[in-house]
């Protein structure tokens, strides 16, 4: 079996003590980010992204990896004994870990999330290493035409899944397309929408839009909020370990969570999201008992935290087969990975094996140290759970600053950050979402260029997209996204994750 | 939610608009050989026509209806303006008055908005946090931070 001399490989790239350190300190920011709300996994990776320049690429993004699964493991945490969900990912964990937090069973609900995304981990990196494999082959056989058709498709499948209306999702994402294409035309040099400022002339960086969208909007929001004293559920955190009894009724659900949210990782926009919500919802319909779900059903955790978890394998199939990123976490790692000089794409996994496989090995230890990391330290996530907010938000603010000054050792990259979190609060306030601006941003040059590429291949015409099989496959798939709304039953889907996303 | 979407819907009609004028100045080229302003060209139209979509739907809706003023109701606005101020001014300074003096400043400032700590302790806080930041960012991640007036002591 060729595959398991690959993940044999891998583990000897991953078990070097530098991504050893690397992959614990993601996993450990990672869990810190995950249980402060307010701070995702976007906004630390986008921070701690210039610091890794310094750094070997292989390590780096094994950190930069671990920081996002390890946020799912972290946000488990603050829904459970505080009932805010540390991030988006974890709101439903919220709906019966803490109902099971109230009842005096916090530390099997703690236990069962951790164990569940454990597995889910573990599935999901077993999937990834199955899967894309094969994928990266097919995807080798692309040209321009079809690239830009999966580009369309993954913008599609996002604003359709994104959180706010699908009309203002699209207009995001034309936005982002335009932000993403500013600064010197590739083709002719010439300089566009740069408004005569030179910071612009090399586009505009993904770290301070980033951090304006999503760092300093959120912070801007929760200052002008009236202060209300965080409730930590006070209640002994003892028998972490989950019964005989709670292993069964959270077996299943966890097994099925990881299938769900692995494929449903895979779709881009909002994937952790959804598919803990379509595994709660699963597991709901399935179980013998649905009334106690909402009471403190340990499958309404297990499932669910599960299904985000396996998500975040998933999510990296699109970024390192096809080089299309499926969401902002991954928008981010693609920028990573061409700073590093490894564009990902079909040719990722031949060309470069050790970041390849070493990345997917790290994820399966990643796993293991959560595992470790969650259980005994669980008091002192609790304690930085106590970290009053008046003290918490200058230091987000101040990591923030530092890294878009880091970028280019340019003040200048700060008041870019400060325009999009201008930006970002308003988009909040008048309900857009940021996701698919940054994804058509990131995608926007890529767009134009595999755009103006199969143009030239037909001569200047627009029916390529049609007469190649592939494209048109994509294409119809588009057509029936952009019809699903009609049908009842994904009009509710909809509403449900806009609701989630809102709280 | 009429009121805000008939707002947004026609700003991005103009941000939409003026994206689709600028493009053509780029250059749209042709379809063989598409110019600078190729694709923003068709961003900038597709915002314009959805954002008319948004504008003209949110007319025709005639419940829910919320003011513009409904968004900063109940939250303290001032807040949001002043530490962004207060960023703005730490870009600006940042430069001339080098990072530490000026990250000082700004945490004292931002320690005090959303809670009244006694002096002593947001100056501590501040100095450790600002000096830690520093050590943390510019002695061990290499990341040059500008010394400003310190130049000479760092």
């Amino acid at each position: 079996m060729e595959i398991f001399d690959h993940i044999l490989f891998g583990l000897s790239v991953a078990f070097q003590p530098v991504n050893l350190l690397f992959c614990f300190i993601g996993v450990l920011i990672g869990t810190l980010v995950g249980v402060l709300p307010g701070l995702g996994p976007v906004a630390a990776i986008s921070l701690l992204l210039p610091a890794t320049f310094h750094a070997p690429p292989v390590a780096s993004i094994i950190m930069l990896s671990g920081i996002y699964y390890g946020a799912m493991y972290g946000g488990s945490t603050t829904s459970i004994l505080v009932n805010i969900p540390g991030e988006a990912a974890s709101v439903v964990t919220c709906f019966d870990g803490y109902q099971m937090a109230r009842r005096g069973r916090a530390g099997p609900a703690l236990g069962i999330a951790a164990f569940g995304s454990f597995i889910a981990g573990t599935l999901g990196v077993i999937g990834l290493a199955f899967f894309a494999p094969p994928l990266a082959a097919v995807a080798l056989k692309f040209g321009p035409p079809e690239y830009f058709s999966l580009m369309v498709l993954g913008l599609t499948v996002l604003t359709f899944l994104a959180g706010s209306s699908m009309l203002k999702s699209l207009m995001m994402a034309c936005v982002g397309v335009v932000i993403g294409n500013i600064g010197l035309d590739l083709v002719t040099a010439q300089p566009r929408f740069t408004f005569g400022l030179n910071i612009l002339l090399d586009g505009v960086g993904l770290v301070p839009l980033v951090m304006g969208l999503f760092g300093i909007s959120e912070v801007l929001l929760n200052v002008e909020e009236k202060i209300s004293e965080r409730e930590i559920f006070k209640t002994e955190l003892k028998g972490l370990l989950p019964t005989v009894r709670d292993w069964k009724e959270s077996f299943w659900p966890m097994i099925r969570g990881s299938v769900l949210g692995f494929f449903l990782g895979i779709l881009p926009g909002g994937g952790a999201v959804i598919s803990s919500f379509v595994s709660y919802g699963v597991e709901k319909k399935l179980s013998k008992r649905p009334e106690e779900f909402g009471q403190g059903a340990i499958a309404g955790v297990a499932g669910p935290e599960a299904a985000n978890n396996s998500a975040t394998a998933g999510a990296f199939i699109p970024l390192l087969t096809l080089g299309l990123p499926s969401n902002a976490v991954m928008a981010i790692l693609l920028g990573a990975l061409m700073i590093y000089g490894m564009p990902p794409g079909p040719k990722l996994i031949s060309s470069h094996p050790q970041l390849f496989w070493g990345t997917i090995s790290s994820m399966y230890i990643g796993n293991l140290m959560l595992l470790i990391l969650n259980l005994p330290l669980i008091g002192l996530w609790v304690r930085i759970l106590k970290i009053p907010y008046p003290i918490l938000f200058p230091l987000i603010l101040l990591f923030c600053l530092i890294g878009a000054y880091s970028l280019n050792n340019n003040a200048g990259e700060i008041g870019l950050m400060l325009f999009f979190g201008i930006l970002g609060y308003l988009m909040k306030k008048f309900k857009y979402d940021g996701a698919p601006l940054v994804l058509a941003m990131v995608l926007g040059p890529l767009m134009d260029q595999s755009l103006r590429q199969s143009l030239l291949m037909s001569g200047g015409s627009g029916l390529i997209f049609f007469t190649r099989p592939i494209c048109l496959v994509i294409f119809a798939v588009v057509a029936v996204i952009f019809l699903l709304p009609l049908v009842p039953l994904f009009g509710r889907l909809r509403k449900t994750v806009s609701e989630a996303d809102d709280s | 939610m009429r009121n805000l979407d008939l707002t947004s819907g026609l700003f991005w009609l103009v941000v939409g608009a003026g994206i689709a004028l600028a493009s053509l100045r780029y250059g749209f080229g042709t379809f063989v050989s598409p110019g600078a302003g190729f694709i923003t060209f068709f961003a900038g139209v597709l915002l314009c026509f959805l954002s008319l979509i948004l504008f003209l739907t949110s007319i025709r809706k005639k419940n829910s209806l919320s003011r513009l003023g409904d968004l900063w109701k109940g939250v303290e606005v001032g807040k949001a303006v002043y530490v962004l101020a207060l960023l703005v001014g730490y870009a600006l300074v940042l430069q001339t008055i080098g990072f530490l003096v000026s990250t000082f400043l700004l945490l004292m400032l931002l320690f005090r908005v959303k809670a009244k700590y006694s002096l002593i302790r947001v100056v501590l806080l501040s100095f450790l946090i600002s000096f830690g930041a520093y050590l943390l960012f510019d002695a061990w991640l290499k990341v040059q931070l500008p010394k400003g007036i310190l130049e000479g002591i760092l």
